[in-house]
């Protein structure tokens, strides 16, 4: 047998192969991907608090309703706070709320974008200007959460931090 | 159409006449030379922003030449991800299709693809190096560059379409003189990505021509912000296809030649090239999962597509793997790993290709983490997403562009590379370096770190209260931008060094790669009598995907589908907003 005939016999073996597992990959690949989609989907439905809602547009990115910075109790535990971003600060910064808390973030901006994120939870939103954005999550943890602006808005862009203090019972 | 003085068909084995090529060769290695001189000056900057992160503030000792952080990244990210990308793709996808069909290229608008994105390129180096535009890449208003930065992006945009009506008469010349048969498969890739990225590009020409330009020349005194970034990411997102199918071209196309091998599977190529033109365009809003402004279900039916661009590299790193698999059983490989140990791994080209896959695997699987929504306020606009986009396009496609280069340029120029071991040390240089950051950055990244800023910056208390969390893993962002400084020098010392080496006896030819069931190329019978070519075996899959009319009419429309719905709140409730210049 002749080396090219040997290595046309192995060519058409690993061909052969070759089709049957591509077929097998690609359902699996298929059933993966599907089964990523369903985990998704759970996990927005189980924590749907901090998936980004709408409340409101406005036509002047300035124009913010007073009282700016309010904290407003709507529940035993729930609070509704309305979080304005500036060139380069949060207001209201320090925001204090008890533990277990569920708070009502209504997000925007009044100049450029800034990006709304408190580090170590999902809370994660862009305060554009003109739009205001809402999540709702509950603190269950005391301490101090810092707010991180995550979208570049100039030169003081890294220091444009706020903080939470979720204040808690020892117990 | 072609007012050219040269033959349509020519010969395309190594021997033609010099002549006859010879134009070919010199605009392609403008667009090569052109591409990598941007990297070279964003990838030096590059280390800077790493150091930056681990707590070192380079920028005081740079002034003038820069004066911020912001305006170093504005440049690292225009250079790296606009311009050697769209110029080492607006080359090679042309230069590529015209020697496998061995037909000449409309010269007058490649001349003019690569005049457009230069002047436009010229043009963003001003309006950045003056500090008057340090808007990075992403350019979102309201913040508001110089005039000069928008109109030199838009030329950059305009230019980098023009390689798809190219391509379009290229393929078109060929089908008419052998009917019936299927677009040879580079041809077909390259058609598929340039149909892609014309879809794509829409969004951000848009944006400049109808928002930008006129408001930064001062014909407008507002703009929307929402709208700009909603257009911005209907480009923003297929462009990572535009980067990355030019890597993926090689790796089909190629990459099989170099490692002695075969492509396993041309029809899957095929199909994974058809279906990222589907599927790439509809989902740019999932970088918008954290904005308000549009209804959830549209982010639920986001996610959905999102996932589903995931399947089309799925199927690629399937096929590419067994075509590796393939040449290293050829050469002698044993067992469960010993094909991939006995890939040609002293070519430097196969080298770098082969690790950019490594290193995408990774890149993939994060993908998937950005696309699932909720997973994504973990991680959106963190360091994470830097990270992943440094081990994508910054590794995947630079480093596969890096190894096409080492073939390229000899190829080109006649001359040969200065030093195989040099390139092979930055091949690995650059893999080492990439992963070492991008594993910091991405684990930085799930201590909440922001990307993007300058936090070298902040008094030393600051940064250890907000940041200490991610101490160490900063430090591996330090030291893997430290490691890529010297890959950098490694491969530019080879790159330029290799356009002064002496003269080769032999062009290395194109080493275009023959599938399964396939002819041996094209690209050696140019010149042939024209004619249906018997060909052994095209599947039915190959035939149904020749309609790229049909599968880009279609994608148009899905495409409109997804975004009407995403633009109607936007467009009903428009903002207002006055330019800043806050840097």
């Amino acid at each position: 047998m002749s080396e090219s005939a040997a290595s046309s016999e192995f060519e058409d073996a690993f061909h052969k192969a070759a089709e049957r597992h591509e077929r097998v990959w690609v359902f699996v690949a298929v059933l993966m991907l599907t089964l990523l989609l369903a985990g998704t989907m759970f996990l927005v439905v189980y924590a749907y608090g901090v998936v980004v809602r709408t409340a409101g547009f406005r036509r002047d990115p300035a124009a913010i309703e007073a009282p700016e910075g309010s904290i407003a109790k709507t529940g035993p535990n729930a609070y509704t706070v309305t979080i304005v971003a500036r060139l380069w600060r949060w207001s209201p910064s320090p925001l204090r709320i008890p533990k277990g808390a569920t708070v009502t973030f209504r997000v925007t901006s009044a100049d450029v974008l800034h990006g709304f994120a408190i580090q170590g939870t999902t809370v994660n939103v862009t305060a554009v200007p003109g739009i205001t954005g809402s999540v709702s999550y509950t603190f269950n943890r005391s301490g101090t959460f810092n707010i991180v602006c995550n979208e570049y808005c100039g030169l003081e862009h890294q220091g444009m931090l706020g903080r939470i203090v979720v204040e808690g019972d020892p117990a | 159409m072609s007012a050219t003085a040269f033959p349509t068909v020519l010969p395309a084995s190594i021997d033609a006449p010099a002549d006859a090529l010879a134009p070919q060769r010199r605009t392609m290695l403008a667009f090569l030379v052109w591409g990598f001189s941007a990297l070279m000056i964003g990838a030096m900057i590059g280390p800077l922003q790493a150091l930056n992160y681990g707590g070192v503030n380079a920028y005081p000792s740079l002034t003038p030449l820069l004066k911020t952080y912001y305006q170093g990244l504005t440049i690292h990210g225009v250079l790296n991800a606009y311009i050697f990308t769209f110029f080492v793709t607006c080359g090679l996808l042309v230069y590529l299709p015209a020697r496998e069909l061995g037909l000449m290229p409309n010269m007058a608008l490649w001349r003019g693809c690569f005049a457009a994105m230069a002047l436009g390129t010229l043009m963003l180096l001003v309006a950045m190096f003056d500090n008057s535009s340090s808007v990075l890449w992403t350019f979102y208003p309201p913040l508001k560059g110089s005039a000069w930065f928008y109109l030199g992006m838009t030329l950059v945009v305009a230019g980098s379409l023009m390689p798809l009506p190219i391509l379009l008469d290229l393929r078109a010349r060929w089908k008419a003189r052998r009917p019936g048969e299927i677009t040879p498969l580079v041809t077909y890739m390259s058609l598929t990505t340039m149909l892609m990225w014309a879809l794509a590009g829409g969004g951000a020409l848009i944006e400049l021509v109808v928002q930008l330009n006129p408001w930064a020349l001062g014909f407008t005194d507002t703009v929307d912000p929402i709208v700009a970034r909603t257009l911005f990411w209907w480009t923003g997102h297929p462009i990572v296809y535009f980067w990355l199918m030019p890597a993926y071209v090689s790796w089909y196309g190629l990459l099989s030649k170099q490692i002695g091998g075969k492509l396993v599977s041309d029809p899957m190529a095929r199909l994974s090239f058809a279906l990222l033109l589907i599927f790439s365009l509809p989902v740019g809003s999932h970088h918008q999962f954290t904005d308000p402004g549009f209804s959830p279900i549209w982010r639920g039916i986001l996610t959905a597509l999102t996932l589903s661009v995931a399947l089309p590299s799925l199927i690629t790193a399937f096929t590419i793997g067994l075509s590796l698999e393939y040449a290293g059983r050829l050469r002698g490989g044993r067992g469960f790993i010993g094909w991939f140990t006995a890939l040609p791994w002293r070519d430097p080209s196969v080298a770098a290709q082969v690790l950019a896959m490594l290193t995408f695997i990774f890149g993939g699987a994060g993908g998937i983490v950005n696309g699932s929504w909720e997973l994504n306020n973990i991680v959106h606009n963190t360091t994470w997403v830097p990270g992943h986009f440094h081990i994508t396009v910054g590794t995947a496609s630079a480093l596969t562009f890096m190894g096409v280069a080492f073939w390229m340029l000899p190829h080109l120029t006649g001359q040969r590379l200065l030093s195989r071991r040099l390139a092979l040390a930055s091949a690995w240089l650059w893999f080492t370096g990439m992963s070492v950051f991008a594993l910091g950055m991405h684990w930085a990244g799930l201590h909440g770190v922001p990307r993007r800023a300058w936090v070298s910056m902040l008094p030393r208390s600051v940064y250890d209260r907000v940041y200490g969390d991610a101490h160490l893993a900063l430090i591996l962002v330090a030291v893997g931008g430290c490691i890529l400084w010297l890959a950098t020098i490694a491969f530019y010392t080879v790159f330029l060094g290799s356009l002064a080496t002496r003269r080769l006896d032999r062009r290395p030819a194109i080493p275009f790669a023959q599938a399964f069931g396939g002819r041996e190329s094209y690209a050696l019978d140019g010149g042939a009598p024209v004619g249906v070519v018997a060909h052994p075996s095209v599947s039915k899959l190959a035939r149904a995907l020749e309609h790229l009319g049909l599968i880009t009419a279609f994608t148009a429309l899905a495409t409109a589908a997804a975004y009407v719905p995403i633009f109607w709140p936007f467009l009903q409730n428009a903002t207002a907003a006055h330019g800043w210049k806050v840097w």
